[in-house]
């Protein structure tokens, strides 16, 4: 069973006053399997929120039809197994984590020590167990984040979506959702998440889609995507030159092409988080 | 697979409530509310106060005069405060979760529109229970404190008059400012004049399902509320012919919860006119309740 399913799925917004109308959504065919992390990638306006709001029936495919785990969108039923975390949210400003997160379960329908016991599993969940009693306005981005994450998890649903989970974090907020999704796809969890910051989706997505304009351009395993076929990386420790010069003329003998021979880098981020690993006051707006 | 499918979800009172509660919650937490109702209640206090120029010992008269401007300066008060709470608040609430995004949320969730709209609702109603509970307490701590001082002043002037018939007149003088203090018609007063405002929350809610600016959702609700005012007079003027008696059948009637201005002079609130009245806006309640249903489950977020 697929977690989503859409066909056609297509969305036209009036913007009004005679001006016509805005092609959102192009006819997509979607299909996220259980148990991936499947990432809508493309940039601002090409269609990813539009077909979230699909997905969760908050606005009305203009032709096509959507399901989730084979229900119908439109009907609330199929909101049962699906948490959502919406781009940029700010929640209730005057609530405190704890607050928040028990607004959310009681109306997944949960109460009493139970839900006092997720919301403690939650906060741990998330890192913000020492934030529990504060108010949200006094939340960075990154923790009000983490508590849209929590809030999405609450009812502990099967199926996620995520919409620009880590746009406007720093990049320890950032690589902490990643493990969280990481996490969560260990549990068994279905991932649909939108992104315009490829390099961030890159480890953690199993599948992506790329959307432009409203229409699905690309799609497919990420391993397989960004794997060059006819090129082979080799790296290799405390060569001395002479060996270099071997194994250069042993490539070229098997009738191979040296394309380039170059010291590799460590990405910018790996040398950011260490660099804060190392500060021993600690790191970043944690609670 | 029929797991999810033999699965439903009805409608849900709890998940109702806790939206109302959350709603009231978010409302009492902001600084506009608490300085809103900390200003009510100072200014109904200290009716009691400014009001005592004029009295000497001048007797029953003024203190009748007196007790009849605490309760004009103290239900004008609470009218007053109880339409800024009731306006401002249902203005913002649904213009607020949309632009925090957390009406995606709890729509996300296994929600009924209905119960979201109804939660919403319940909440501003209930911040307008607490607000005029709160406000009428302190206008029954006013008047009392007043009306016991006259109450002394006269029961000793019965106490030490001079001959029977002084002493009887001042007895039933000492019965009237008693009978002025704890007048139970002002208790009718006050549950319309909540009803009045649970209306126009309701009124104003529906405005805020089709717009999604805070402001216009104020000033057309306040239009409204003058215009209902208009309306009692406005039927007796063309209450006759067709096409008028229509349209005025259709405008909500608010002047018929006002009985302050009667309470105050003395004429008594027969049940029967408080029940036809709350009868009068509970229809109308539900009628603006489902018109706001109707557009709101229509519109696209």
């Amino acid at each position: 069973m697929d977690a989503i399913r859409t066909e056609n799925l297509t969305k036209k917004y009036n913007l009004g006053w005679g001006r016509g109308r805005l092609l959102a959504l192009d006819g997509l065919n979607l299909q996220v399997r259980e148990g991936e992390v499947y990432g809508l990638l493309g940039p601002n306006g090409s269609g990813k929120s539009t077909t979230l709001k699909l997905i969760l029936n908050l606005v009305w495919p203009t032709s096509g039809t959507a399901w989730i785990f084979d229900v119908p969108c439109d009907r609330v039923v199929s909101r049962l197994h699906v948490g959502f975390l919406p781009e940029n949210p700010y929640f209730y400003r005057y609530l405190t984590g704890a607050e928040t997160l028990g607004f959310y379960g009681r109306l997944c329908g949960m109460n009493g020590a139970a839900l006092r016991k997720r919301i403690d599993e939650l906060l741990e969940m998330v890192g913000l167990t020492r934030a529990r009693d504060r108010r949200l306005s006094g939340y960075s981005k990154g923790m009000l984040q983490r508590i849209g994450l929590a809030q999405a998890l609450v009812h502990d649903p099967r199926l996620l979506l995520l919409d620009e989970p880590t746009a406007g974090v720093d990049p320890i907020g950032s690589k902490e959702i990643r493990d969280l999704i990481l996490r969560l796809k260990a549990m068994g969890k279905t991932v649909l998440l939108s992104s315009h910051l490829l390099g961030q989706v890159q480890d953690v997505c199993d599948r992506i889609g790329v959307l432009n304009l409203g229409k699905l351009i690309l799609e497919g395993e990420v391993n397989q995507l960004v794997r060059d076929q006819h090129r082979l990386s080799i790296t290799v420790q405390d060569l001395s030159e002479n060996a270099r010069a071997a194994v250069e003329s042993a490539v070229a003998t098997a009738g191979g092409r040296v394309v380039s021979v170059e010291h590799p880098q460590t990405t910018l981020e790996t040398l950011f988080l260490d660099a804060l690993r190392k500060d021993e006051r600690g790191a970043g707006d944690h609670d | 697979m029929t797991e999810a499918r033999q699965e439903w979800v009805g409608f849900s009172a709890s998940r109702v409530w806790a939206i109302a509660v959350n709603t009231l919650t978010e409302s009492v937490r902001q600084k506009v509310y608490l300085i809103l109702i900390l200003f009510a209640l100072v200014l109904i206090a200290s009716a009691s106060f400014f009001s005592q120029f004029g009295f000497g010992d001048a007797g029953e008269q003024v203190a009748l005069e007196q007790l009849k401007f605490i309760k004009d300066f103290c239900l004008g008060a609470i009218s007053v405060f109880g339409v800024l709470i009731a306006i401002v608040g249902a203005a913002q609430l649904i213009p607020n979760e949309l632009e925090n995004r957390s009406i995606y949320t709890i729509l996300a969730k296994p929600v009924r529109r209905f119960e979201f709209l109804l939660g919403k609702y319940l909440g501003s109603a209930l911040l307008l229970l607490v607000s005029v509970a709160m406000m009428s307490a302190m206008f029954g701590v006013a008047l009392k404190f007043k009306g016991d001082n006259y109450l002394r002043v006269a029961r000793e002037a019965a106490m030490h008059g001079e001959d029977r018939g002084s002493i009887e007149e001042a007895a039933r003088q000492a019965e009237r400012i008693r009978a002025a203090v704890y007048d139970p018609d002002l208790v009718k007063a006050l549950l319309l004049a909540y009803m009045k405002l649970a209306l126009l929350a309701a009124i104003t809610l529906l405005v805020s399902t089709f717009s999604t600016s805070m402001v216009f959702n104020v000033a057309v609700a306040l239009m409204i509320f003058f215009v209902g005012h208009l309306v009692g007079a406005a039927k007796e003027r063309w209450g006759e012919s067709g096409v008028a008696r229509f349209l005025l059948v259709l405008a909500p009637d608010l002047s018929v919860f006002n009985v302050a201005d009667d309470v105050i002079l003395g004429h008594a609130i027969p049940w029967v006119y408080v029940a036809k009245v709350a009868l009068y806006g509970a229809v109308y309640l539900v009628a603006v309740l489902a018109a706001a249903h109707f557009i709101f489950t229509e519109r696209e977020m």
